[in-house]
């Protein structure tokens, strides 16, 4: 009788491992004995940490009439000075951002070089499953409709960060989540240089919000991972330069107009001052230079 | 004998999770995804496994000026799960239960901000039956 619960659950991973059985479709559910309630009782609660991504964010400063400029996007050249893996996620998640910066301002041919190198930095971490051959021709053949790249452009970042956390790989993605969001941060202060204008400080200082839960997930992972603390610490930087942003905390309330729902917030709109736009676009041009090089 | 059944038992175990996390993220895109257009995915993949009884939360910060999808998709194993969407203040905003069932909501912030969207699936009866139910659950973010 003592081997039951363990014959039972030889099974069930032989069930749910599938073995590559083609006839298993992929969202089939999962069913599981009694033997791992006693695991699933002690995380009844599931937390997760979303991090806006970098498409939203370039779409967002697009909205603000802000100029695409090539100029501030990482060198392509650089993609081979990328040897550990901690500096590859990082930039994967730098190229991903440049990627959906290129474009969501629809310009085909550096979307396509920045493909390229995302492409060569997930092969070196060894996500190519996500990120193959395959997607770069479909996104080559939809080169030219911006709404189908940027879907599928979507679509991959989607599989890289999944893929790497149903291998356990969660510190990798988390880095390559980091590289995106500083690059967002980096493009959204260096447009902010030439075409400031209060919409797109508002957009910089509304970074406190998502920088928030970006420090909340990098907590989450060891501190004895050297480059996790590091961008720990560069975060907490960041941090301290936000810390006088408001944003909303209190309650919200709800209003219909013109049949769309809206939620309005009790904080006046976020933004900041000469002095805390200079020193965050200052920490950030530092932090993400160390990244690249 | 008996150590390699252990041996094997582990392996097989230890791949367990990555199995059932691919087959979240495939029932997310193909099941879940569809639901969103003509709302353009944010990237952003929140989706578990989940069991009855089981809860799972997300914060999410809405920009305003844009409008916005709010997706929650279950595998119809669970039934219907239930959700809220509530402010930085723990209000609810709106919800979806299992008499008044939704699984998304369109809207948009007048202010940038932080929302958090809790779900419960509800405790279902086993039935007398000695198995754990597990099933997938979405919560995606679509935005124009």
């Amino acid at each position: 009788m003592r081997a039951t619960p363990f014959i039972n659950a030889t099974i069930a991973a032989l069930v749910l491992a599938g073995c590559g059985n083609p006839q298993q479709p992929a969202e089939e559910l999962n069913v599981a004995t009694d033997s791992t309630a006693i695991i699933r009782s002690e995380r009844t609660r599931n937390i997760f940490h979303s991090i806006p991504s970098p498409m939203e964010t370039a779409g967002l400063l697009k909205k603000a009439g802000a100029e695409y400029d090539r100029g501030i996007l990482n060198d392509v050249k650089n993609v081979d000075k990328y040897t550990s893996a901690s500096k590859q996620a990082i930039n994967l998640g730098i190229y991903g951002a440049d990627l959906s910066y290129a474009s969501v301002y629809n310009n085909t041919q550096e979307s396509m070089l920045y493909t390229s190198c995302a492409q060569k930095l997930a092969k070196k971490l060894d996500v190519s499953n996500a990120f193959n051959q395959e997607v770069v021709d479909r996104m080559e053949k939809n080169r030219n409709d911006r709404d189908s790249l940027l879907s599928i452009i979507s679509e991959t970042y989607l599989d890289v960060d999944g893929y790497l956390k149903e291998n356990q790989r969660d510190n990798i993605s988390a880095l390559m989540v980091a590289g995106g969001w500083m690059e967002g941060l980096y493009i959204a202060t260096q447009v902010a240089k030439t075409h400031d204008t209060p919409e797109l400080r508002q957009r910089v200082a509304e970074q406190r919000l998502s920088l928030t839960d970006l420090l909340e997930l990098i907590r989450t992972y060891s501190p004895d991972d050297a480059t996790v603390a590091g961008v720990l610490q560069d975060l907490e930087r960041l941090d301290a330069l936000f810390g006088q942003v408001t944003t909303p905390t209190g309650n919200s309330t709800m209003t219909e107009e013109n049949g769309v729902a809206t939620i309005g917030g009790t904080a006046p709109t976020a933004t900041l001052s000469d002095e805390q736009l200079k020193a965050i676009t200052e920490a950030t041009a530092a932090i993400r230079a160390a990244y690249i090089n | 004998m008996k150590q390699l059944f252990s041996l094997l038992a582990l392996l097989l175990a230890l791949s367990i999770p990555a199995t059932s996390s691919a087959q979240c993220r495939s029932f997310a895109k193909n099941k879940c995804m569809p639901g969103m257009a003509p709302y353009k995915f944010n990237e952003t993949f929140n989706a578990a496994q989940l069991a009855p009884g089981e809860e799972a939360q997300v914060d999410l910060t809405f920009y305003s000026g844009q409008e916005y999808r709010l997706l929650i998709c279950s595998h119809p194993i669970l039934g219907k799960v239930n959700w809220q969407l509530r402010d930085a203040g723990g209000n609810t905003l709106t919800q979806s239960t299992g008499d008044a069932p939704k699984d998304h909501f369109d809207f948009k912030v007048a202010t940038t901000q932080k929302l958090t969207v809790h779900i419960d699936v509800p405790a279902g009866d086993k039935g007398g039956n000695n198995m754990l139910t597990v099933g997938c659950v979405g919560i995606l973010v679509g935005y124009k």
